[in-house]
């Protein structure tokens, strides 16, 4: 007779567990869900549920006027709305045809560095926050953040929610110490950058934490979809304001920030280095802004594109923002699809994660430098 | 829309060695506002795809984008945005699907990006991606999965499809 | 049995309770104004205010925090093993309040100066661990049972090296009493003679107290307050208290036994007013390096935490203990273990850039590679 203890139902065996992280958890950057299932403390596997933050975003631009559609780009990415924005814009006016003025594209460059600037700020006080400083990391970036929004609201009088690129141009003119006050925003921001720095990349426990995790080689990444920063830090250069110049990039001089290993600690590094590039770009924009129209002389009042489809494509801060546009010759979209760089990078998060401790799962998350509202849309 | 002429235009294009790395497939070339369109029918799209990839001239082994449209009458369109991130050049390749039949093979076994973006195709226009290895929802609830928010003919505004029975506000339940 | 207090001759059982009730008092009030002191200083870390609106300066925040939390309901699972649950915050806080009664405050301000205090101090703050385990098993929470067996791991392994540092000084002073290790003090403090042990004993202190760079059974960002996550209200302020009077006892013991406590300098010359403000000023220097600590270090991996306790604190821990006993057998000169410290901070410091400079991997992929291969 075996032992009722040998039978199936009572045998002992070591289980994993499954561990539910989010939709409400501190780490997952908004409403997102992955379940682990855990070994000890060691992840075997990964599966992110999305979708919480879905507004249909794409269906409403279908209903609305091309001018109308440029407040959800806003809401879709809001951390960098002015990065959406121009994707949307520069869409409709390649459709239409419409060429836009020099200051305008000038203008538009450096806020979208600034936001740029702005996002990567949020990325570095909430990185340092998942390695586990108090929330000291948060508030340096916050400071930091804080003065690049009071720009941008003596400018449109919003601090998330932009509206303010038109097709064609702009929406109004900049406040008249647009350079000054830049300038003193480049400053303040350099030297937060400088103490993020500090705070963060000499720590040993900070490498210690950082490095060798979550690693992806860039033949992955690239299999995977994965830009920007994510991307960039496997050593693939790749950046689309170099490679297929929109604006006036081809005439700044900056370099696209590389990793080597693919790693945390390579993206914190890329992005940490980029907002160096991008106080560079805005500085020879601002040299190069002349006095000069915003919008084209000759703007139809009803906007109305000819049949075609176009997919237009920027570097936002998290990697490729793409608008793909399908006119049918109305005075909307007939399909407007946003590609978002945070769904292709998520997609490597199993990959990037399997096989690491639970804390480290956080951090592979953190580093890829998730939007919800971009990735739901 | 149309094709015609187009063998002048595109010869400052990649359409030649696209047309060579498609040989035995029916394409139809066409110029985009930026990048240039192939269309391919359905029962060779992958097949082509796999030969865009493999090609070393063209060598596209970055999925942009892979998203649909909806013509109505005319069915469905899915529309794949491919890059070289080594050769730096862009191509975009459509194909038709039928309105009687949406099915398309997936895209998932030449480049695993593609999954995530057919599972929303898949969900938002109804377009079933054979052998796609996670066939769930994506975005929308897990249960939802016969009504396809992006198809033309799905409302916008009466909402209440999408509620059910039972869960709008009580004054309005009468 | 009598024993004297304030000048009266009264029951020894009567006077126990007398002093048991002042320290319980003053533990509530210190717990209090720690925890206003850390949201104080933390927010001057971070470039804001800390509470500034209730009271003059914020200062009856911790008050206000306390009738919030004694008022709130008080919540327990239903899937939560009743008992465990409800007993794990005593495991948690009588452990750490029974530590008090060896605490010197100053020369004769003990509850009892007890022959073994040291080993009683040590042995009773352990069982703290224990509660961390029934609070994380019995919440029916899985970030809560990681947290708790993350607490209970880490404690045991860093109570060794708190032990065995905290047993080189005995050596030299020869003695496990608290008061006679501050008195032997009176001309030179430990730390001189052992500043590796004073070094390893603050780091084994923040391990024990579950404070940054090691509150990784707590950790905000990854177990969402792990052993903590079901409890509110009361049962809440409980392992607050807890958190604080741990961390109060550690720092007075630390400076008692490293620093001089209130022997030194001067203070058996100088009246116990003087020996109150000595202890104050050192038990609050070693506080405010914590909530240092705690304000600008990122948190450690539960691996590389417990590496870091085997690997290098504990062999260090042991060689300490071996120098100190040639040094007192052969009768050779202290300033021998000053040199020895100090080398040893060295090696401290060279294990730890080594350790940072070491490539990860994956250590589940290479686990499970080798389970496969056995089954």
């Amino acid at each position: 007779m075996t032992s009722v203890l040998l039978q199936p139902e009572h045998e002992f065996e070591t289980q994993d567990i499954f561990v539910n992280m989010g939709p409400q958890h501190p780490s997952t950057h908004g409403v997102f869900r992955m379940v682990l299932a855990v070994d000890g403390e060691v992840v075997r596997d990964v599966l992110p549920y999305i979708g919480y933050l879905h507004r249909g975003a794409e269906k409403l631009c279908e209903t609305m006027d091309y001018r109308q559609g440029i407040g959800f780009m806003d809401r879709t990415e809001y951390l960098a709305a002015f990065n959406a924005e121009l994707s949307y814009v520069m869409a409709v006016e390649k459709l239409a045809g419409i060429e836009v003025p020099e200051r305008a594209q000038w203008i538009r460059m450096i806020l979208c560095e600034l936001n740029r600037l702005s996002s990567h700020f949020m990325f570095l006080g909430a990185f340092g926050v998942d390695v586990g400083v108090l929330g000291t990391s948060f508030t340096y970036a916050f400071r930091e953040r804080e003065v690049i929004f009071d720009l941008f609201e003596e400018i449109c009088g919003d601090r998330m929610m932009y509206s303010y690129f038109r097709v064609g141009g702009l929406a109004w003119e900049v406040t008249d110490n647009f350079v000054a006050r830049v300038h003193q925003v480049l400053a303040s921001a350099r030297q937060g950058i400088e103490d993020l720095d500090g705070l963060l990349t000499a720590n040993e426990i900070f490498q210690a934490r950082t490095k060798g995790i979550g690693h992806i080689s860039a033949a992955d990444a690239i299999d995977w979809g994965m830009s920007g920063p994510s991307l960039r830090a496997t050593g693939v250069s790749l950046d689309i304001r170099r490679d297929e110049p929109y604006l006036f990039y081809p005439e700044v001089k900056f370099d696209v920030i590389t990793g080597t290993n693919g790693d945390v600690y390579d993206r914190y590094i890329c992005r940490l280095q980029e907002m160096y590039q991008s106080i560079r770009i805005i500085e020879q924009c601002l040299q190069r802004l002349q006095p000069g129209p915003i919008v084209p002389e000759r703007m139809s009042r009803l906007l109305r594109t000819p049949p075609g489809e176009v997919y237009l494509r920027t570097e936002a801060p998290r990697g490729e923002y793409g608008v793909y546009m399908v006119s049918n010759g109305g005075n909307r979209p007939w399909r407007c699809k946003v590609r978002s760089a945070c769904l292709s990078n998520l997609q490597a998060l199993r990959d990037m994660t399997v096989g690491h401790y639970v804390s480290d799962a956080v951090l592979v998350l953190g580093s890829i430098d998730i939007v919800l509202s971009e990735v739901d849309r | 829309m149309t094709s015609e002429g187009a063998s002048t235009d595109l010869s400052s294009t990649i359409w030649p060695q696209v047309d060579k790395a498609l040989s035995g497939i029916s394409v139809e070339p066409e110029m985009g506002v930026l990048d240039l369109i192939v269309r391919i029918p359905r029962d060779e799209v992958i097949r082509g795809l796999r030969a865009l990839k493999r090609d070393a001239d063209l060598d596209f082994d970055y999925l942009r984008c892979l998203t649909a449209v909806d013509w109505e009458e005319r069915g469905i369109d899915v529309v794949y945005h491919l890059y070289s991130t080594k050769k730096r050049h862009n191509l975009t390749v459509k194909t038709n699907l039928p309105n009687q039949d949406l099915t398309v093979d997936t895209a998932t076994t030449v480049w695993r990006g593609a999954n995530w973006l057919e599972r929303e195709t898949a969900e938002m226009f109804g377009v079933r991606f054979n052998g796609h290895p996670d066939p769930r929802t994506l975005l929308m609830p897990e249960d939802m999965d016969d009504t396809f928010p992006l198809r033309k003919d799905h409302p916008l505004q009466d909402i209440k499809i999408l509620q059910g029975e039972g869960i709008a506000f009580p004054e309005e339940q009468d | 049995m009598t024993a004297e207090f304030l000048g009266i001759e009264m029951p020894v059982l009567l006077e126990a309770f007398i002093k048991v009730n002042i320290v319980v008092l003053a533990m509530t009030v210190v717990v209090m104004a720690l925890i206003y002191l850390e949201r104080k200083i933390i927010g001057r870390f971070q470039m804001r205010l800390g509470p500034t609106r209730t009271g003059p300066f914020g200062l009856l925040q911790s008050i206000a925090d306390a009738l919030k939390l004694v008022g709130k309901e008080d919540l327990r699972p239903t899937g939560a093993d009743p008992w465990v649950f409800e007993l794990s915050i005593y495991f948690i806080f009588v452990p750490v309040f029974v530590g008090f009664v060896v605490v010197p405050f100053a020369i004769g301000w003990e509850i009892r100066a007890l022959e073994l205090g040291l080993l009683y101090l040590l042995a009773t703050s352990s069982v703290s661990g224990l509660g961390f385990a029934m609070a994380g098993w019995a919440s029916d929470n899985r970030y809560a049972m990681l947290g708790g067996l993350r607490a209970v791991a880490q404690g045991v392994a860093y109570e060794i090296p708190l032990v065995v540092t905290l047993l080189a000084v005995a050596m030299l002073s020869g003695s496990l009493n608290l008061r006679e290790i501050m008195l032997d003090q009176g001309t030179v403090p430990n730390i001189v003679w052992q500043p590796l042990g004073f070094i390893m004993f603050y780091i084994a202190m923040l391990a024990e107290l579950n404070r940054a760079p090691f509150d990784i059974a707590v950790g905000e960002s990854e177990t969402a307050g792990g052993p903590h996550i079901e409890f509110s209200g009361i049962r809440w302020s409980m392992f607050q208290l807890a958190e604080y009077a741990h961390l109060w006892i550690m720092s007075i013991v630390g400076s008692a036994i490293f620093l001089g406590g209130s022997a030194w300098p001067l203070g058996e010359d100088l009246g116990t007013p003087f020996q109150l403000l000595l202890m104050g000023i050192k038990s609050s220097a070693l506080i405010f390096l914590a909530m240092w600590t705690r304000a600008s270090l990122p948190r450690l991996r539960i691996d590389q935490l417990m590496g870091f306790a085997w690997k290098v604190l504990m062999p260090l821990a042991f060689i300490q203990v071996l120098v100190n006993g040639f040094v007192i057998v052969y009768d050779l000169p202290l300033l021998l273990l000053t040199v020895q410290g100090l080398i040893g901070i060295v090696v401290l410091n060279w294990a730890i850039q080594r350790a940072v400079a070491r490539p990860a991997g994956r250590p589940g992929i290479a686990a499970w590679a080798a389970s496969e291969a056995t089954s």
